[in-house]
């Protein structure tokens, strides 16, 4: 690996020289000081691409890497004469250079697992933060506590949505041992999607149940409020509105379930 | 006719938008995720351009085409700004971080063309080989009638047929709930109320195409979806706009009708 390109940081006059000079001065002459001085005249360029091209799905350093060891080849190989520009020659040589080590990486087939180990953090940094803020948090706080960028957020709580690989008696990252599983947060999921998947014939049903039953229904599931919230509101306790909900939806599934009463 | 079009002012942010339907795209047709990182970055650098270029700095519109062809995608990315086209840069080392859209596009891309659209501004056309394993070639996409983006309707997106609707539209409707500021909840619902709308493509929504036009504020989005299809009431998606919209509404529009859907967090 290029390590050596970067210990060498003293200016030279070569440094001074102009970029056809340093080509030839290292590919004629093997003056390594040229090829640094190209190296680090052409860093930012590696730099970039790796950034473009890597996103935050390979840790950075490694990428990195890579992209230098794809701009130290074509330092190399680049041909002046040819009348290119080098940065034309470079971009496709350290491209080439990545996505080898992609492919060689069987990147394509782990990304899929990056996604989903994103989204047990996604999933965590949404428990914690929410005990923590009382509220459900923004994707940009969830970015920011985790360090990700916003598209690797959206992209995992995509994979969430469609939660069946992920192993639902987890625990929590950096969570205590006795804390809470993934499987708990779930429950209330899953009770949102019943919900939504009744909707499609609850509409008219929804009349047969109690106000008040009703109404927690409506706190929990259009307001958004917590368990405990409604609890407060509703002057219950939390495992009553928990009970409560369960029976609610119990009812709509079992008055549903016959067609006969459906508009 | 392309088979999704985003029309888009030319924000950073909108950037993300494009890449996160490229992915809906990628989802449907079956693309790698190695291709659909070559196609999102090349596609990523032709809308860079346009942010940071094609009207001086200053706003303006952007328009993000995605043609499914037998024999791969075809990506075309529209401005109608001064007309300046990616080029080489000399190789000063400032200018080396810059000025590396066009080589990117050219590296990653099978085929890349420059065009002018009608009036002024630059066309960037990519073309990616062979990027789909889909045996089938996708059907035409729909035709529908240009429509310019205005007022508080910033944001519009085509997608034809209705087969791309069911991974595009959420992907594109959590990035604007996400935008709005939404909690991830709120982002949920949102998610909901676009799955079901896919779901009940054929009946509530036309199976050939659906237009979206998407206005959004701190903590809400107003939806405007049309085709719906007449006579269905609805079907199933009404009783999740029950639930999880704010307000909608149904309105005539000549043959079919459009729907307003309000979804907004009240904290």
């Amino acid at each position: 690996m290029p390590s050596a390109v970067y210990t060498s940081p003293a200016l030279t006059d070569t440094a001074q020289e102009s970029e056809p000079q340093q080509f030839m001065r290292w590919q004629q002459r093997g003056d390594t000081a040229a090829r640094e001085a190209l190296v680090r005249r052409y860093m930012p360029l590696a730099r970039s691409l790796a950034r473009r091209y890597g996103r935050s799905s390979e840790p950075f350093e490694d990428l990195l890497q890579v992209a230098s060891l794809g701009l130290l080849k074509a330092i190399d190989r680049y041909d002046a004469d040819r009348g290119f520009p080098f940065k034309a020659f470079a971009v496709p040589t350290i491209l080439g250079e990545m996505r080898r080590y992609f492919r060689d990486s069987g990147w394509a087939v782990h990304v899929p697992r990056s996604v989903q180990e994103r989204a047990l953090k996604v999933r965590g940094a949404r428990e914690t933060l929410t005990n923590e803020e009382g509220r459900s948090p923004t994707v940009q706080q969830i970015a920011q506590y985790l360090e990700l960028d916003l598209e690797d957020v959206l992209e995992a709580i995509q994979a969430i949505q469609s939660y069946e690989t992920i192993s639902l008696d987890a625990p929590a990252p950096g969570a205590d041992e006795d804390a809470a599983t993934y499987g708990d947060s779930l429950g209330e999921e899953d009770q949102r999607y019943e919900l939504v998947e009744l909707g499609a014939t609850v509409g008219s049903v929804m009349q047969s149940l109690p106000e008040r039953e009703r109404q927690i229904l409506h706190m929990r599931f259009a307001q958004d409020l917590t368990q405990s919230e409604i609890a407060g509101r509703v002057g219950v306790s939390q495992m009553q509105v928990s009970r409560l909900l369960r029976r609610s939806l119990e009812q709509l599934r079992t008055l549903t379930g016959t067609p006969a009463e459906v508009g | 006719m392309p088979n999704l079009r985003l029309s888009l002012e030319n924000r950073p942010e909108n950037v993300l938008l494009v890449r996160r339907a490229l992915g809906g795209v990628a989802e449907t047709l079956g693309v790698d995720a190695l291709t659909l990182n070559d196609i999102s970055t090349a596609v990523s650098e032709a809308c860079n351009n346009v942010v940071q270029h094609a009207y001086g700095g200053g706003p303006g519109p952007m328009e993000v085409e995605v043609y499914v062809e037998p024999d791969g995608l075809r990506v075309i990315v529209r401005d109608h700004g001064s007309g300046i086209r990616p080029r080489f840069d000399a190789g000063t080392s400032e200018q080396a971080i810059g000025g590396i859209g066009l080589p990117l596009m050219l590296a990653l891309a099978s085929r890349v063309e420059f065009g002018d659209p009608e009036g002024e501004g630059t066309e960037v056309r990519l073309e990616f080989e062979a990027a789909h394993s889909q045996a089938a070639p996708m059907p035409e996409g729909g035709s529908w009638t240009r429509r310019v983006a205005s007022g508080g309707e910033e944001i519009v997106i085509d997608i034809a047929p209705a087969a791309l609707v069911r991974t595009v539209l959420p992907r594109v409707v959590c990035a604007l709930a996400a935008r709005a500021r939404f909690s991830i909840d709120g982002i949920a619902d949102a998610q909901v109320l676009a799955d079901s709308l896919a779901v009940h493509t054929g009946s509530v929504i036309s199976a050939t195409h659906l237009s979206l036009a998407i206005s959004l504020e701190q903590r809400a989005l107003d939806l405007r979806i049309s085709p719906i299809l007449t006579g269905h009431a609805l079907d199933g998606v009404g009783s999740v706009l029950d639930r999880l919209a704010e307000r909608y509404t149904v309105t005539p529009d000549g043959t079919s009708d459009v729907l307003a859907v309000r979804l907004a967090e009240s904290r």
